[in-house]
């Protein structure tokens, strides 16, 4: 959540409610379930540990949230950092999902590169597991949870290759625009 | 009235995108329906059309011959008038058996003193020309068709020559050959022709002492009555004369010996034809289920309910079916006064097949439509929509011996003996029809290698119109037999090809190359030939025994041991093309196809 | 020594507006004893890259070479001949002859290639009991499950010991377990030394083989040395943290 947040500020400075706005489109349906404060009390602790700061917009009087935040240097680096991370041990789907779509939108990554990365860790681990699979006896107890493993690791190899195909067709038509 | 047209438009869609098989199927049951009501319409065909003349000519009941021109003939001849049950006599008519000459040569003929203006009893009816009058002949139609006389030739008859004036068709007498009607002196009858001449130009013939008949022609109160009239003529006349009865039924049973061959020729050709037009309709069918189910999958998942599939399906093959009969029926309407009425003596305004023959032949081709269909149908009804859209799992149930012999031989033989040996039935099919065209090609040779050896009537050697008949016949059914088993080779051969394209592709990823696949596929093809046509050829020199009024046999024409290599050698031909065809088709592409 | 290399690649099917290329422009070396998968979403050309490479199509440009002899310039018999004795075939579909028991299936090749009746016999016995189904040798395939008609198809691929297995989406109509079986022999061959070349978009599948190459519209975007086979030796630790 902070990441994300962070990564969103990476394109532009933004109120508090436009963050909450942008990161609820981002999640589609999910983002129904996300509490408006939460937006508010991350930002806080963002503040707190130096990674953010915020001044005050005077272009809309009327609005009691007048507060525009915007990253710090610090706040850059974690942000290129988080970019580059391959997450281990499994992607968290939303994190990741928030990744793809904070790459895409500050253009700091780019989203079928991060793709690209986390499949080839995945398929790393996938024949790990697979091998391990393959080296139980037949019909062995103790292969089933490794056959567990390897079924959810391709699952989200498939996963990963609806990304790529969405996040490549996005990139082409920004690319084209 | 939307359902309606939407039958018509899914019949009409697989029509034009099928039209093959559509074709297949008219033009094997057109012939099987041809020939069967062809057989079908000739009982009895010969004695409707007598039956037609003889009101036509007001013939008479019976016609009573006595030997010679004696009074003691005519006397007894006048008091048949007061046997029982008959209403009226004819004048006293003779009959000279004295040979004509046309340009031809010498002709035996009867000569009949006619008059000018024909009784009530037997008028003969003038088919061209005009009737007898003095110094002008009128020749028997059959007669005439066989010497080739037409009105205005010259004839001579007894030293004198005489113009042909008419010609002319009578119920009166046996057709031709067979007009002598009990002969010179009441012998046995030669073959001759009938000529009508003026009684005063046979007044000649009389002086000159020609062998001669009389004869009456009589009316009887009851026409059915001809038996009670045998049984108690004798004992009116004089006994010394013999004389010699034929009443109607006699001459209209005498007309039907022409088509005495000819009928089991038809009768059983046409059954035959019929087995060899289900027999391929059968492989055509099974050939398409899978396609035919497919279909009616797709109709039953855009919401078509399962009668309206199976009247698509139905409506398709009754209409090819009627299609088919109706043309059927049309060949025989047309060929059937031929066949009939073969010396031309009879009249044949009315030939064609009759009711119960258009019923009956109609039934065939519609059972024929819905056997083929039906199966289909039901299936598509019985499985589930989505089931239908995959590709059936065939199951090859038993294997016969002769797979367990294969592993021997070459393996595109042995492929193409596996994919043959899947389908027993249609082995035996193919067998079948194979033997069937061994029969008629067996029965067409030793037939021909008998001599033709004409009609003696007397100077002249006449055609023999009844052999004739038969041969012509039993060519036209063999020629309708070997059109079906083509027709049948093309449709096994090209079902088998398209039901092996995935195995065959597969021995070809395998490392099988083109040619070796085609020639696996057709020599496999080969295997039910070979025992069909074997069997094919005993089969018919029995029949031909059997049918040819059981002479001592004859010994078999050397040319019969040429019908099995031939067979082979076409079906090999014929199974190659769809081979061919198939094995061409990129391997890649067929196992793509295969695999969605 | 590479057993199949493959330069330039291309094919093209249809014609104008429906032109589609299915292989556009690829080169590939494949060294003997190496188990290549190709991977990619379907459509991409992995399969027609397949058949060119097995010869079972002709390629629109460009070389392929087998054991160094060129052979998308070969008649159809030569072709025919390098199939039966160089190249083993095994497809999603298993494509067994239905009309044949799985030992026939497999002496099926021998025969083709010349080979006499005792030692096809001889042969598929031998390869039958590798895969683990010599009790199953007089069965016909309906008979047999997806995974036994698939190991069934491996052993007929391998009846002439050829160069190269080419395997077409091999598991694309098994279950876990059946893929498992599948997988395990192609293990058992890359040890081996067989030289084994998969299509596939199944990630299991993939994840075994040495090298990975992912193919997208016709042309090859990554092409990955998977870790050697170390086997199991613990390496996947962090596989149990995964429960969330």
């Amino acid at each position: 959540m902070q990441d994300a947040i962070l990564a969103m500020l990476a394109k532009e400075p933004s109120h508090g409610y436009d963050l909450g706005l942008r990161l609820r489109r981002a999640l589609g349906p999910l983002g129904g379930s996300m509490n408006a404060g939460q937006v508010y009390v991350t930002l806080a602790r963002l503040e707190k540990a130096g990674l953010v700061v915020h001044e005050r917009s005077e272009e809309s009087p009327a609005r009691p949230d007048r507060k525009v935040y915007a990253l710090t240097e610090a706040g850059h680096e974690r942000v290129t950092a988080w970019l580059g991370e391959v997450n281990r041990p499994k992607p968290d789907l939303v994190e990741f999902h928030l990744k793809l779509a904070a790459a895409s939108a500050s253009r700091l990554a780019d989203p079928v590169e991060l793709v690209d990365t986390q499949r080839r860790e995945l398929l790393r681990r996938l024949a790990e597991a697979q091998r391990a699979v393959l080296a139980e006896p037949e019909g062995s107890t103790g292969g089933l949870l490794l056959e567990g493993i390897a079924l959810r690791l391709q699952a989200d190899l498939r996963w990963l290759e609806a990304c790529e195909r969405v996040w490549s067709r996005a990139g082409q038509e920004s690319g084209d625009a | 009235m939307g359902r309606v047209l939407l039958v018509f438009r899914l019949v009409l869609g697989d029509l034009r995108r099928h039209p093959g098989p559509a074709v297949l199927l008219v033009v094997s049951t057109l012939v099987a329906t041809a020939v069967l009501s062809l057989g079908m319409s000739l009982p009895g065909a010969t004695e409707r059309l007598y039956l037609q003349t003889r009101a036509a000519t007001a013939g008479p009941d019976v016609v009573v011959v006595a030997p010679g021109t004696s009074r003691a003939a005519d006397a007894a001849l006048r008091s048949l008038e007061n046997v029982p049950g008959v209403a009226a006599r004819s004048r006293t008519y003779r009959t000279f058996f004295t040979p004509i000459t046309t340009s031809g040569g010498e002709v035996r003929a009867a000569v009949l003193g006619a008059d000018a203006k024909p009784g009530p009893i037997d008028r003969p009816l003038v088919t061209s020309g005009e009737w007898v009058r003095p110094g002008g002949v009128v020749v028997e139609r059959g007669f005439a068709g066989a010497l080739r006389l037409r009105v205005g030739d010259r004839v001579r008859v007894g030293g004198r020559s005489f113009p042909v004036v008419g010609i002319a068709v009578t119920a009166a007498r046996m057709v031709y050959p067979w007009a002598t009607m009990g002969g010179p002196d009441g012998g046995p009858s030669d073959r001759s022709g009938l000529v009508w001449l003026h009684e005063r130009d046979t007044r000649a013939l009389a002086g000159a002492d020609v062998p001669a008949a009389s004869l009456v022609y009589l009316r009887l109160r009851d026409p059915a009555a001809t038996a009670a009239f045998r049984a108690v003529y004798h004992e009116a006349h004089d006994p010394a004369v013999r004389l010699n009865a034929f009443t109607w039924p006699v001459i209209a049973f005498q007309d039907a010996v022409y088509l005495r061959d000819g009928q089991p020729i038809l009768i059983v050709g046409g059954w035959l034809l019929s087995f060899m037009a289900v027999a391929g309709l059968t492989t055509l069918a099974a050939g398409r289920a899978a396609g035919q189910i497919r279909r009616a999958g797709l109709l039953k998942v855009v919401g078509a309910t399962p009668g309206l599939v199976a009247v698509v399906l139905l409506t398709e093959h009754l209409a090819l079916a009627l299609v088919a009969d109706a043309a059927g029926l049309t060949v025989t309407r047309l060929v059937a006064p031929l066949v009939v009425n073969p010396s031309g003596s009879l009249l044949t305004t009315d030939a064609g097949p009759s009711g119960p023959v258009v019923a009956m032949t109609t039934v065939v081709a519609v059972g024929v439509a819905v056997l083929t269909a039906l199966a289909p149908a039901v299936r598509a009804l019985r499985t589930e929509a989505v089931a239908t859209l995959s590709p059936a799992v065939r199951r090859p149930d038993h294997l016969v011996l002769l797979s367990r012999l294969a592993g021997l031989l070459p393996v595109p033989l042995l492929l193409g003996l596996r994919l043959v040996a899947r389908r027993p039935g249609r082995v035996l099919l193919h067998a079948g029809g194979t033997a069937t065209t061994a029969v008629g090609l067996t029965v067409l040779l030793m037939v021909d290698a008998q001599p033709d050896r004409g009609w003696d009537l007397g100077g002249v050697t006449m055609a023999d119109l009844m052999d004739d008949r038969s041969r012509l016949l039993l060519l036209g059914v063999i020629t309708a037999m070997v059109t079906l088993a083509v027709v049948n080779t093309l449709t096994l051969t090209w079902t088998t090809a398209t039901e092996s394209r995935v195995t065959m592709a597969v021995a070809r990823t395998l490392g099988a190359t083109p040619g070796q696949v085609t020639a696996g596929l057709a020599t496999a093809q080969l295997l039910p030939t070979l025992p069909g046509a074997l069997a094919g050829i005993p089969l018919g020199l029995f029949t031909q025994w059997f049918f040819g009024h059981q002479n001592p046999p004859q010994p078999p024409a050397p040319a019969l041991w040429l019908i099995p290599p031939a067979l082979l050698l076409a079906t090999a031909a014929l199974a190659a093309l769809p081979a061919r065809a198939s094995a061409r088709r990129s391997v890649a592409e067929t196992l793509r196809a295969e695999a969605v | 020594m590479n057993v199949l290399q493959v330069r330039d690649l291309v094919k093209r099917h249809g014609r104008k507006e429906s032109l589609v290329r299915a292989v556009d422009g690829v080169d590939l070396d494949v060294p003997a004893g190496q188990m290549l998968a190709v991977m990619g979403p379907s459509g991409c050309g992995k399969s027609t890259l397949l058949h060119l490479m097995g010869g079972l199509e002709r390629p629109t440009g460009g070389q392929v070479w087998l054991a160094g002899e060129r052979i998308d310039t070969v008649g159809e018999r030569a072709l025919a001949r390098l199939r039966r004795r160089s190249v083993g075939f095994v497809f999603q579909s298993f494509h067994l002859v239905e009309e044949l028991t799985a030992a026939e299936n497999v002496e099926l090749p021998v025969l083709l290639a010349g080979g006499s009746p005792r030692a096809a016999r001889r042969r598929a016995q031998y390869l039958l009991d590798q895969v683990g189904l010599d009790h199953r040798a007089r069965h016909l395939p309906w008979k047999l499950s997806g995974g036994e008609r698939q190991r069934v198809a491996v052993a007929r691929a391998l009846a002439n010991e050829p160069l190269v297995v080419l395997a077409d989406e091999p598991t694309g109509n098994l279950d876990t377990a059946a893929t498992n079986e599948v997988l395990r022999l192609f293990a058992e061959l890359r040890a081996m030394g067989q030289t084994l070349v998969l299509v596939t978009h199944d990630g299991r599948v993939a994840a075994t083989a040495d090298r990975l190459i992912s193919m997208r519209d016709g042309a090859f975007v990554e092409d990955t040395w998977l870790a050697g086979h170390t086997g199991h030796t613990g390496r996947f630790d962090g596989l149990f943290a995964m429960g969330d």
